[in-house]
């Protein structure tokens, strides 16, 4: 990488570099004659004489010429201004590409490390140096030569004009430059230092910060979080004291700077003047001289600024650019090429050795083959160098010395293109990526883009404007919106067969179970997939008709009617008889809707309601006035929590005090409002539903179906023959809801809506809805075996040659005994390597390793 | 349906006799009522117990495993609680109960009772007095029973 700001700026923009100063050149005479013009027009149009005026043949008097002097001025404004902003907008450009190229760069260098430096690099400190560091560089970019260039031919013409007057004069107007020439340097270099020293100390501050975030449970669980205070005020203490060095400083060499620069006129009014009163210079030519002074301080000014911010960006640049720069980063062919080789033949480690930099990292003089299609455990402590030779054998590290071969092929030589995708490992520390099931699935099939989707007209262009940008800056043309699933490489012929194939695997390490759950629990799209609609429908209709007819079940579920009241639904639900589209409305939000509002007020049941509210919350007041806030009674059984109670006390003084102001604020009836919409007969036994309320409720179902539900799209109806997308699909399947004052009804009816989906062979489609289950930042919505689980399943979907799992069902329970000869049938005819830390699984593989303190303890072969 | 109705037959249970209405209410509001269909059970011996029952309309059979069988030991009508030692104590629920017709319970857990008592103490000073009445007829039962043998 290039080591300093300065060879990167030329190596990559030197054209472009040159281009900036040719039209800032352009643009100094145009700017010069539009500071002339004023004086022309006023000297010579205003106040001139000799009209007319013969110009290119014509003649103009004085008011035309006049107008043609300011048209000038006019038209040179115009390019003038427009010049800047094209050289504004192109610097602009030229400072985010080159930013975006040294961007990507290091991006690509991260993914460059060998695995044992990222124990050396946190990811704390590298995201701001590709973030927050390298920021200031792009701003820098555009004016790293022109502005130098620029200011300093303006300097060297005004010198040389003031030399030209007198070479004593010109003596004195630069007699300050040797001076500040070298002690502002001097100067400088301590800022550069402490700039340097405050980077460092920034990227520790966010480093600190990323750990106390990833080791949140352990602050509270130790009660250490006055130690990480401490700690962290400490660092930002550190970090005042270098920025307030550095201000001093700063401002000392700007103090400086002017001094010097009005210390010169002093030498010449005192050597100018005594020439002049010696009559060896005249008066006119000493202020001319003067003049072009201040005329110089402008270019030097600038110059002094630039080297100020050059000395900065720079050090910025080589304090990030260090990091990415280890001895021994992999090649960027390794990355980028596409060569595969198809890799066959035994698997073999000779006189392999190895060091991870600490004790228990290391393996020695390591000679084992795996023959092709069988498999081995390979069997360790922790410690004892398993994961280590595991890791050695899928090439994710290298061998300090000895050869990995698979075939003939010397692993440290082939691309990730062949490693990748002819090894699956799937290791003890396994990531679980945020994103959907399916994303976890198939990540492992997502090397390239394999179609690229159509595009017409403005996507097209677009297109091509982001392939042009990529080209500009070196970024990779690959198309993000590309299908990536590799699905030859797994045999599937279709998407479907994929998906399919998916499944088996997700049952053979049994995680199906667990993704039909989550399937159950998501909501699903049925413009996606109508047919499947369709069969939840029919699914419902069946249940419908088995709790219908069972007079059992009858009892546990209150089916959804039209015309009767449901005392387990809430009274919003009853009410509208419809459930908002959109799914992240919620109870306390549907007052505020428009619509519902001008409905409640159409039919007068805003009034009802509102009344039926402020019961609610007097009946919670009055019960829980005496209740502290600690016993936790109010949260599990109120609508309303703790909190909440001062303000729902303060609203029924307001009520009672039946004076008309101030009433209640329209916040207040909003709140008020959402407490009954909440209120689950059945449950809240508040004795608040009366027969003639609950007719009145169903009566006006029809009315918001014709004046809502029917005009916007803002509602869906509940209807038998209608899914509903803002449900799950377990809602959608039960047309009703179990009844909360029967005990069990919810578990009761869950198990017969299990065993009518296994009937109707919905269970699968249903667990295909699972894999668009999104499973949180980093997969924190999985249990930590389900993550485990998911991961395998992603390493055994790459049906590649050579299988390497470690740490993965290592147990003696039946569980895991099972999953591991599931895992051995799928993996039939491959090798496999196994890592675990029991001797007694190894009996269970062709071959055995058993490693201890970094060699081999013993090698064997089961007799077949 | 409603809380003033249970506040009605909480008020009939010799446990609650001496604790105010409103704090009856409350019992009321934070318990679940549920409905049972003759046949159902409340629930079954020896199983651990985290609710006790307030029988509001109809009666329950209590049912003890013997040798034979489940056997029926006694009835318990509306009005009455049951399984309130399970909740205050530790310990399996030492007889089924069976909805002898169709009822309406209260079931409070007892994670809520115990709550609620903490939050009252003079609640639970009427629980204390309850129940060492209870245990006093049960010494003058026992020491009758032993008397009566003796004899």
């Amino acid at each position: 990488m290039e080591k300093s700001l300065f060879r990167f700026i030329w190596k990559f923009s030197a054209r472009q570099q040159i281009f900036i100063l040719l039209i800032t050149v352009i643009s100094y005479p145009i700017t010069y004659i539009l500071l002339e013009l004023p004086k022309l027009i006023v000297n010579d149009a205003v106040q001139g004489d000799g009209f007319p005026r013969v110009i290119l043949g014509l003649e103009f008097d004085q008011i035309s010429y006049l107008f043609l002097l300011c048209s000038a001025f006019l038209a040179l404004v115009v390019t003038s201004n427009g010049l800047k902003l094209y050289i504004n907008v192109f610097k602009g450009r030229l400072g985010e590409r080159m930013l975006r190229r040294l961007r990507f760069d290091l991006f690509q260098r991260v993914l460059r490390f060998r695995l044992p430096h990222f124990r050396k690099v946190s990811s704390g400190e590298i995201i701001p140096m590709i973030t927050a560091e390298v920021e200031d560089v792009g701003g820098f970019i555009g004016e790293a030569i022109a502005l130098p260039a620029y200011q300093g031919g303006m300097l060297i013409v005004q010198l040389g004009f003031i030399f030209m007057q007198d070479p004593l004069l010109g003596l004195a107007a630069v007699s300050s430059y040797p001076i500040q020439g070298y002690v502002i340097p001097k100067l400088q270099r301590k800022v550069v230092l402490l700039a340097r020293k405050r980077v460092k100390n920034v990227r520790l501050i966010s480093d600190k910060i990323g750990e106390s975030i990833s080791g949140v449970p352990e602050i509270h669980a130790n009660d250490t979080s006055a130690w990480h205070s401490a700690d962290f005020s400490d660092r930002l203490y550190e970090n005042f004291k270098i920025r307030y060095e550095i201000f001093n400083r700063k401002y000392f060499i700007k103090f400086l700077n002017n001094f010097m620069n009005q210390l010169t006129p002093f030498f010449f009014y005192l050597i100018g003047g005594y020439l002049v009163i010696e009559g060896n210079m005249s008066i006119g030519a000493l202020l001319a001289v003067i003049a072009a002074y201040k005329d110089l301080a402008g270019p030097w000014k600038e110059l002094l600024a630039y080297y100020q911010i050059v000395a900065d960006v720079d050090v910025k640049y080589q304090t990030v650019v260090e990091n990415f720069d280890p001895p021994d980063i992999y090649p960027v062919e390794r990355l980028t090429s596409d060569e595969h080789i198809e890799l066959s033949g035994d698997l073999t480690l000779q006189n392999v050795s190895f060091s991870g930099g600490a004790a228990g990292q290391e393996v020695m003089d390591i000679t084992m083959t795996v023959p092709a299609g069988q498999s081995c455990a390979v069997v360790g402590q922790d410690g004892s160098g398993r994961s280590e030779v595991l890791q050695l054998a899928a090439g994710l590290v290298s061998p300090s010395s000895g050869r990995v071969e698979i075939g003939d092929q010397d692993l440290d030589r082939l691309t990730a293109a062949t490693l990748g995708r002819e090894i699956a490992y799937v290791g003890g520390a396994i990531h679980i990526w945020t994103g959907t099931i399916r994303d976890n699935l198939y990540y492992g099939l997502r090397h390239r883009p394999i179609t690229t989707p159509e595009r017409t007209g403005d996507a097209l262009r677009e297109y091509g404007r982001r392939l042009l940008e990529a080209k500009e800056t070196q970024n990779p043309t690959y198309d993000i919106e590309a299908l990536w699933d590799d699905l030859s490489a797994t045999g599937a012929a279709s998407e479907e067969a994929l998906d399919a194939e998916a499944l088996k695997l997700l049952g053979a390490v049994g995680l199906d179970a667990d993704v039909y759950r989550l399937g159950l629990q998501s909501r699903f799209d049925p413009g996606m997939n109508e047919a499947f609609a369709e069969r939840i429908l029919a699914v419902r209709r069946e249940l419908t008709q088995r709790i219908a007819q069972d007079p059992k079940l009858k009892d546990l579920v209150e089916l959804w009617d039209i015309k009767t009241f449901n005392p387990s639904a809430s009274l919003a639900e009853n009410l509208f008889f419809a459930v908002p589209t959109d799914p992240e409305i919620t109870p306390d939000m549907m007052p505020e809707i428009p619509e519902v509002k001008e409905f409640l007020a159409s039919t007068g049941l805003d009034k009802k309601f509102l009344s039926i509210g402020i019961k609610i919350a007097e009946t919670m007041v009055e019960l829980f006035a005496n209740v502290s806030g600690d016993s936790g009674l109010l949260g599990n059984y109120s609508f309303i929590t703790q909190d909440e109670l001062p303000d729902f006390e303060r609203m029924i003084r307001v009520v009672r005090s039946e004076q008309q102001k101030p009433g209640l604020s329209e916040n207040d009836k909003v709140r008020l409002l959402s407490l009954a919409f909440k209120l689950v007969p059945a449950r809240h036994r508040l004795g608040i539903m009366t027969d003639e309320l609950q007719s009145e409720i169903i009566a006006s179902r029809t009315q918001f179906r014709d004046q809502v539900v029917d005009k916007d799209d803002k509602f869906l109806a509940i209807d038998p023959n209608l899914y509903l997308p803002p449900l799950t699909i377990e809602d959608n399947l039960l047309f009703g809801r179990p009844r909360v004052d029967r005990r069990d009804a919810r578990q009761r009816i869950d198990q017969v809506l299990r065993s009518v989906v296994e009937e109707t062979g919905l269970r699968e489609p249903i667990t295909y809805a699972g894999f668009n289950y999104h499973v949180g930042i980093s997969g924190s919505r999985l249990s930590a075996q389900q993550r485990r689980r998911l991961a395998l399943v992603r390493g055994l979907l790459k049906n590649a040659k050579v299988t390497i799992l470690d740490d993965i069902a290592t147990g003696l329970s039946d569980e895991d005994r099972t999953l591991r000869q599931s895992i051995r049938t799928v993996l039939d005819g491959r090798t496999l390597l196994f890592g675990t830390p029991n001797e007694e699984v190894a009996a269970e593989f062709d071959h055995a390793v058993i490693l201890d303190q970094g060699r081999i303890a013993s090698k064997g072969t089961q007799d077949a | 349906m409603s809380l003033e109705s249970e506040v009605g037959a909480l008020r009939k249970v010799p446990l609650f006799r001496g604790i105010d209405d409103t704090k009856l209410r409350l019992l009321a509001f934070i318990s679940d009522r549920m409905e049972y269909k003759t046949g159902e059970r409340l629930c079954t011996q020896g199983e651990e117990g985290d609710s006790a029952f307030i029988i509001l309309k109809g009666s329950a059979d209590v049912l003890v495993n013997t040798p034979d069988g489940e056997k029926a030991v006694a009835k318990v009508e509306a009005n009455s609680i049951v399984g309130e030692i399970a909740i205050l104590c530790d310990v399996p629920r030492t007889a089924t109960l069976v909805a002898a017709n169709d009822m309406d319970v209260l079931t409070v857990s007892k994670d809520d009772f115990l709550k609620l008592l903490k939050e009252f103490p003079d609640m639970a000073l009427e629980v204390m007095r309850t129940l060492a009445l209870r245990l006093e007829q049960t010494t003058r039962d026992l020491a009758a029973a032993r008397s009566g043998a003796a004899a």
